[in-house]
């Protein structure tokens, strides 16, 4: 059979628009000084990377209270989302339909509707400008994506092991901590990092709902790119983007620990 | 206890929905101009009619329409042919896979980051053009970003959702290509036409939702026109935190105005497509 060059030529142009832009970043974190017109820097320097590191700047406590705060939102929106998803795969009760459809709202509900509607009810509740407030409004966030990577993985695995190990005896809390739970755990840790994802890369729910008291890298980010100081916020992006996909490989290793590398979905 | 399960699962999702349809109403009920706390207790529309009557806020709104509308449809018809290629492949899918999760990740500032590197009047494609003689200054460059036109939003939509639309595709594009394109195939179906008459139809459901998520995201997010928009007309959403941020207490409800109207359009589309899925899938079950 012929091979049709076409879908490599389209994934090799994709690849190069995706990483291209990455790479310059790298460039752009090092450069000293790059004036116009000039394609490559004049000189490279550390100013960036001393920035960064710079006590001032506190960035390894804003690093780890961000990664804290979104693994903590990631974990309550698996929770949540296994719980959803459980009552959906297995249970038949009225408002099956409505209940799906509030899971997938908050992608359909425009950020900012929901930024300054939640901020009008959090102010009457007391929780505005609190971690908890921001934390919620993560959750909200990622919701949809947790209820539905968990329903498919649910619906997937059944009920079976566990109502054998109901049968043979064991109470319901036994037969779900060791029937179900082992065989859906690399579907939380899944559906956990996607929600992770969701939640380090909010800006504006944060800067609302935060009011300044909630700090998080990619809040602290953005002034940098609105600055025009390329060779700072290339330094600020890149360690956003470094440490996202560092979450992301621990994630991954774990399902990949957990599995023993076998395919899991 | 058996019929409290289901509703004791869910308890912790409907506190969370209860949560976000207050927000919902707050904004709405707002947006009709009644906050009793700032002396405003009469209901109207005046807001809303605003939002057209209003030369600054109607040229917003016809902004983030346009950008919205351009985001999804490019993105999911460029997303969707990424998504074949992809399919096609012989080796290295995962590779490709992995890649594609990557813009997935980075978020839509660092997305503003790099086109403000590449594409601003002396970003490194100026220069390019500059070093091969097709220009001669930074001027003669257009300006794309910041820009009334919104290209530059779109282009920062564009990077970001292509990938997620070949991602969010690919699931079910592959179980249909791999069961009845395949099918289609043995029957002597051309390679063209098992995709476009079988596989691609097919995968509507998906490719529709893709683009009702873009939409809705383009529509109402404030990040990437806050970085890449102009000054004026602002796009809805920054108008809509200008407003609401405004000292003038009474500002309140032209922002809510704006909120109730993204959130109208969002509902109303995703309203509409569910319909049509509906009605798509009981089609195809009377023609089973």
């Amino acid at each position: 059979m012929r091979r049709n060059p076409l879908p490599a030529l389209i994934l090799a142009v994709a690849g190069l628009c995706i990483l291209l832009p990455v790479a310059l970043l790298g460039l752009w974190s090092a450069a000293g000084r790059w004036p116009w017109p000039e394609l490559w820097p004049e000189n490279f320097s550390t100013r960036g990377l001393a920035e960064l590191l710079a006590p001032y700047n506190r960035t390894g406590a804003l690093l780890l209270s961000s990664v804290g705060l979104s693994l903590l939102a990631a974990a309550l929106a698996t929770l949540v989302g296994a719980m959803t998803a459980r009552a959906l795969a297995f249970h038949q009760f009225p408002g099956k339909g409505l209940v799906r459809f509030g899971a997938i709202l908050p992608i359909l509900v425009p950020g900012t509707v929901l930024a300054m509607g939640l901020h009008t009810v959090f102010l009457r509740l007391g929780l505005a400008d609190t971690l908890s407030g921001v934390v919620l409004v993560h959750v909200i966030s990622a919701l949809p994506y947790t209820v539905s990577i968990l329903t498919d993985v649910t619906q997937a695995r059944g009920r079976g092991l566990e109502e054998q190990a109901a049968v043979l005896g064991a109470s319901p809390t036994r037969a779900f901590l060791h029937g179900a739970l082992p065989s859906l755990i690399p579907g939380l840790l899944s559906a956990g990092s996607m929600a992770f994802a969701i939640s380090y890369s909010q800006y504006f729910t944060t800067l609302l709902l935060g009011g300044g008291q909630v700090r998080t890298l990619s809040l602290v980010m953005v002034p940098y790119i609105q600055s025009g100081d390329r060779t700072l916020a290339s330094c600020y992006a890149l360690l956003f983007v470094g440490s996202a996909l560092a979450v992301f490989a621990v994630l991954e290793g774990l399902i990949h620990l957990w599995t023993g590398g076998r395919k899991w979905n | 206890m058996k019929r409290l399960a289901p509703l004791l699962l869910l308890l912790p999702f409907l506190a969370l929905m209860g949560l976000l349809l207050w927000a919902m109403g707050c904004a709405l009920v707002q947006s009709l101009g009644y906050i009793p706390a700032f002396g405003l207790t009469e209901f109207t529309l005046d807001y809303y009619k605003a939002l057209f009557t209003d030369g600054t806020l109607a040229a917003s709104l016809a902004l983030s329409l346009k950008v919205a509308f351009l985001s999804a449809a490019s993105s999911t018809v460029l997303g969707t042919a990424l998504c074949a290629a992809l399919l096609a492949l012989r080796r290295g899918r995962r590779g490709a896979l992995l890649l594609l999760r990557l813009p997935i990740l980075v978020p839509h500032t660092v997305t503003a980051l790099f086109l403000i590197v590449l594409l601003s009047q002396s970003g490194l494609v100026a220069r390019a053009l500059y070093a091969g003689g097709l220009i001669s200054g930074q001027e003669d460059f257009p300006a794309l970003l910041f820009a009334p036109g919104g290209m530059g939003m779109l282009a920062a939509y564009l990077w970001k959702e292509i990938p997620f639309v070949a991602y969010f595709v690919a699931a079910l594009m592959g179980s249909v290509r791999d069961t009845l394109g395949e099918a289609a195939r043995n029957l002597g179906a051309a390679p063209a036409r098992a995709f476009f008459h079988v596989t691609l139809p097919l995968s509507l459901p998906a490719i529709g939702s893709a683009f009702l998520i873009i939409f809705a995201y383009a529509f109402g997010s404030y990040e990437v026109p806050l970085l890449l928009g102009s000054t004026l007309p602002k796009a809805l959403p920054v108008q809509a935190y200008l407003e609401y941020t405004h000292p003038d207490l009474l500002h309140r409800p032209y922002a809510m105005a704006m909120n109730g109207f993204i959130l109208l359009v969002s509902l109303l589309l995703a309203l509409v497509y569910a319909a049509l899925l509906r009605r798509k899938l009981n089609v195809g079950r009377v023609a089973r």
